[in-house]
């Protein structure tokens, strides 16, 4: 089963490991492959937008290109959004969220801020028009690993703090869709090193029951190797002697070396996790990449399917 | 110059915070001081970083010992554990023992202590200033998450002491049978009921029950998070913004840069790490300076590992220019704060040696900072 038969998928990885660009890229592609597909940032972020050269996501959802489309979510729009939906009197809602002794009541409860968020992706994902379903597929650009996981546990959290009540069965229809691998996928992203990995690794073992949703591996910015036989290198370097004129190119050559192992080492010790396959990402060396490389990128993420 | 410097690290995911963080720490121990490294990244990488055990709240002496020279500073380093650094909150600010006990025991503490939204940082600050309170350590460094959670972070004071505002106190920890309860769910009837409409009534007692037990503490935390508030703008207090030349780390360690700019917070300087050095030539080998095919190596494997030497110059020009610009970009923003630029590592840090070596590029930064 691929990615492109979930409704929902949700994008995480340490910081820094191209998590946007790796959302942006199964969008692309899986609009490129026919899916009405909606990019949901998360937590204010605003940076898919730009890879596609459209204006800036707000929380009113914007097309990015054919069959593309984002929003930005904030948990104070996603939180007003929820609340009229509940209560439907926006002067109550003023009255009651607005004013300067409930605000930061509203707060301090804990998990609201990313469960209403899930929430608002949730309520998206089955939205409706004419008749059949709106959206395909939803992508989100979820926050980074430790937040991420808190953010995906929210609807539980909720749940074991209210125990019952209107909360309580709200966040179970949330959790319910967030749970389940057939509606569901997760997708990592990490990078070709040694930290990056063990972090990924280790959201892994922490995803504990979510785990079975995890449904892409992607490893992002592999550098070309500078030759395929690295065992090689050492003995190849002694014939090199120690001039010089060659002095720089064997110390850049002993870091590519070096890197490409690592790279190696990496793969290695991600293939096979949880089942998914590990799909590999080159580095670009473009600092600004366009919508016809992120296109690019995701159609090697989706393999087959796309 | 009196009392502990204050060193805060931030900067976005995936940048080597944590690592800089510790190079910097050790650092400064190096040179003879008594320095604390926290680390508040739930990623917990730090211990990684040091070669220390798993670490937890309780400070954990580096075994500087084993570093050749030995220096004549000192090394602590932890990590924030959220749950027990608020129970000794709650312990140090509450009353008596039984408020101390219906709090700890209270359902809604438990779930504030570990996941309120704000509160990881907040515990980091009381942490940091229980620290420096001690009057052990000549300096503090902070790790912090990254930067999305460290808007946060600067915001958590301000944020716990609105939460902490006698009008919220008021209106949520009035004993439920008491004639002021009565008062207020006539009074505020819409309010109440559309709380309990969406939350749940039980939900929102055990919330009330929380708030009400809390009360006798609120003057001391109050207090406490106006002199967080006070310490992060102290003479004393350097943010320090660790970033990369990638486009995504640069446009967010900016945007940090101009928010500290903007709330007056000291802003210390850039660390740019993983900067990549132009080589002294951008064209490929001369093919006369390879030498003769060793003869265990078989000729294709050969032909292949010429062509990496004699591009590898190539390559690394190329990979220096699609940087440069970003470099040049984080420069002018620094202005007349300074940038310190650290090359890119061959390998993770994770031994004490490996990061001595990285903190020994850092000196001219701890030099720089020192001498204000």
């Amino acid at each position: 089963m691929s990615l492109l038969d979930k409704r929902i998928v949700l994008v995480t990885g340490k910081g820094g490991v191209g998590k946007t660009t790796v959302t942006a890229a199964i969008g692309a592609a899986a609009a490129a492959a026919g899916r009405r597909t909606l990019i949901a940032e998360i937590g204010g972020a605003r940076r898919v937008h730009a890879l596609f050269g459209a204006p800036e996501s707000t929380y009113k959802i914007a097309p990015l290109t054919k069959n593309l489309y984002s929003l930005s979510i904030t948990a104070d729009e996603a939180i007003e959004d929820y609340v009229l939906q509940q209560i439907r009197v926006r002067a109550l809602f003023q009255l009651v969220f607005r004013n300067r002794v409930m605000g930061p009541f509203i707060d301090a409860v804990p998990g609201l801020h990313d469960l209403v968020q899930l929430g608002k992706v949730f309520d998206l994902s089955r939205q409706t028009k004419r008749g059949s379903l709106e959206w395909d597929l939803l992508l989100i650009d979820a926050p980074a690993t430790g937040h991420g996981l808190t953010m995906l546990a929210s609807p539980l959290s909720m749940m074991e703090l209210t125990g019952r009540g209107p909360f309580y069965e709200n966040a179970r229809l949330v959790h319910d869709v967030f749970m389940d691998p057939t509606r569901t996928a997760l997708a990592l992203v990490s990078l070709p090193e040694e930290m990056p990995v063990n972090e990924t690794l280790d959201l892994y073992a922490r995803l504990g029951p979510y785990q079975r949703q995890v449904q892409l591996l992607a490893l992002n910015e592999l550098h070309p190797e500078p030759f395929g036989a690295l065992e090689l290198w050492e003995q190849a370097r002694g014939a090199f002697g120690d001039s010089v004129a060659v002095a720089e190119a064997l110390r850049l050559t002993d870091r590519a070396v070096a890197r490409a192992r690592r790279q190696r080492l990496a793969r290695e010790r991600l293939t096979g996790l949880g089942g998914a396959p590990l799909r590999e990402l080159p580095f670009l060396f473009r600092r600004d990449l366009r919508e016809a490389d992120v296109l690019g990128l995701g159609r090697r993420l989706l393999g087959d399917a796309s | 110059m009196s009392g502990p410097q204050l060193y805060i690290c931030c900067g976005s995911g995936g940048v080597g915070k944590t690592t800089t963080s510790a190079a910097f720490a050790l650092q400064l121990a190096l040179s003879g001081r008594r320095v604390a490294v926290l680390t508040i990244d739930p990623a917990r990488r730090l211990a990684d970083s040091l070669a220390v055990g798993p670490l937890g709240n309780e400070p954990q002496t580096v075994p500087l010992e084993r570093l050749n020279p030995a220096p004549g500073g000192q090394l602590d380093a932890m990590m924030l554990d959220m749950k027990a650094t608020f129970d000794d909150v709650v312990r140090r600010f509450a009353p008596d023992a039984e408020s101390r006990d219906r709090i700890l025991q209270n359902r809604y503490y438990r779930f504030v202590s570990t996941r309120l939204a704000g509160s990881h940082e907040y515990m980091a600050m009381e942490r940091i200033f229980a620290l420096y309170e001690r009057g052990h350590y000549d300096a503090v460094v902070l790790d912090t998450p990254p930067t999305r959670h460290a808007l946060e972070f600067l915001k958590a004071p301000e944020r716990m002491s609105n939460l902490m505002d006698e009008g919220v106190m008021h209106w949520l920890s009035l004993p439920r049978d008491s004639f002021g309860f009565r008062a207020l769910e006539r009074g505020s009837e819409a309010v109440v009921s559309v709380l309990k409409r969406l939350i749940g009534g039980e939900t929102i007692e055990e919330i009330a029950e929380f708030f009400h037990v809390f009360q006798g503490m609120w003057s001391g935390f109050r207090e406490r998070s106006v002199q967080v508030r006070a310490l992060l703008r102290g003479p004393n207090t350097r943010f320090l913004l660790v970033t990369t030349p990638a486009p995504a780390a640069r446009a967010e360690a900016q945007e940090f840069v101009q928010l500290l700019r903007r709330d007056g917070l000291p802003f210390g300087g850039f660390f740019v790490n993983r900067v990549l050095p132009a080589p002294t030539t951008g064209q490929a080998l001369s093919p006369e300076l390879l030498p003769a095919r060793p003869e265990a190596i078989p000729e294709a494997a050969w032909a292949q590992i010429c062509a990496g030497v004699r591009q590898a110059t190539v390559v690394q020009a190329r990979l220096a220019t699609a940087e440069a610009p970003a470099l040049a970009e984080l420069r002018r923003e620094a202005g007349d704060a300074p940038l310190w630029t650290l090359p890119e590592q061959d390998a993770d840090v994770h031994s004490l040696d490996a990061l001595a070596a990285v903190s020994a590029l850092l000196a001219p930064a701890v030099a720089q900072l020192s001498r204000r």
